[in-house]
């Protein structure tokens, strides 16, 4: 499955694979301390922004937040 | 199937063969509420195939329509919610969908679905004038779902079974042909 960005696919990819072992593995099971993929979805997620700006798609009511601590300010 | 599996299939929901307009998938947001819950906000683009000169006239990028996805997921409750929205340039139609899955009450292998949509023209609800129309196209799209999200755990299922072929004797190995074999 493709990124709405193109040049974020191969970053979604990689975090996708993290996720959803972690998701199935250990999360459903009880143990959601230590996502390990938080680097993972930071990278693809500075992607995505970019595209979601450059692409002009009217997103409402959504603050893009990294999975721990808070907002990264990005320049586009 | 049980609650775990859906909820893992849903998670990957695509590609999938009964959902061909689809062509993107990201996730916007994702966390864990101090619940113990976990939000996640994915954007999904489709693209409905309009024909290839129209797209040449008015450029690619205005041929996708965006859906707006919010689910939470409860691990000790055992519930998934998805709420979705079109988001609409022209802000002329939009339809609202809600999905909980949660274990069937009695009998702990299946999973019950629940699903609700709102569709509204200029923001009023059309719920009784379109009444008959709607309703067979959605139950069509509910079936739909259910077989998207079969395809998807068998799918599933196949990849476990190649890699549990592969590389027997692991801790992980044993941990997730548990999680997925059962049904």
């Amino acid at each position: 499955m493709n990124s709405v960005g193109e040049a974020c696919t191969e970053l979604k990819r990689e975090y996708d694979q993290c996720f959803n072992r972690w998701f199935a593995e250990k999360f459903l099971k009880g143990e959601s301390a230590g996502d390990p993929c938080g680097q993972l979805f930071k990278q693809y997620q500075i992607c995505v922004q970019k595209a979601i700006k450059e692409k002009d798609i009217p997103i409402e009511g959504l603050e893009f937040m990294g999975p721990s601590k808070g907002k990264t300010e990005n320049s586009s | 199937h049980p609650w775990e599996t859906v909820t893992t299939a849903a998670m990957q929901k695509y590609p999938n063969p009964m959902n061909p307009s689809v062509v993107g998938v990201d996730v916007l947001d994702r966390h864990i509420d101090p619940n113990g819950k976990l939000h996640s906000h994915r954007l999904l683009s489709t693209e409905w195939g309009i024909p290839s000169i129209v797209k040449s006239l008015i450029g690619t990028s205005r041929t996708k329509t965006y859906v707006q996805e919010h689910s939470v997921v409860d691990p000790v409750e055992k519930t998934m919610e998805l709420k979705s929205s079109n988001i609409s340039f022209t802000n002329l139609v939009s339809v609202d969908e809600r999905l909980v899955y949660k274990p069937h009450p009695h009998e702990p292998d299946k999973t019950i679905l629940t699903q609700e949509a709102i569709i509204s023209v200029k923001g009023v609800s059309l719920s009784s004038y379109l009444e008959g129309l709607m309703a067979n196209t959605i139950s069509s799209n509910a079936n739909k779902g259910r077989e998207a999200l079969e395809w998807v755990i068998n799918r599933l299922n196949a990849e476990i079974e190649e890699f549990t072929a592969s590389a027997r004797g692991t801790m992980r190995n044993s941990m997730a042909a548990a999680a997925f074999v059962e049904k």
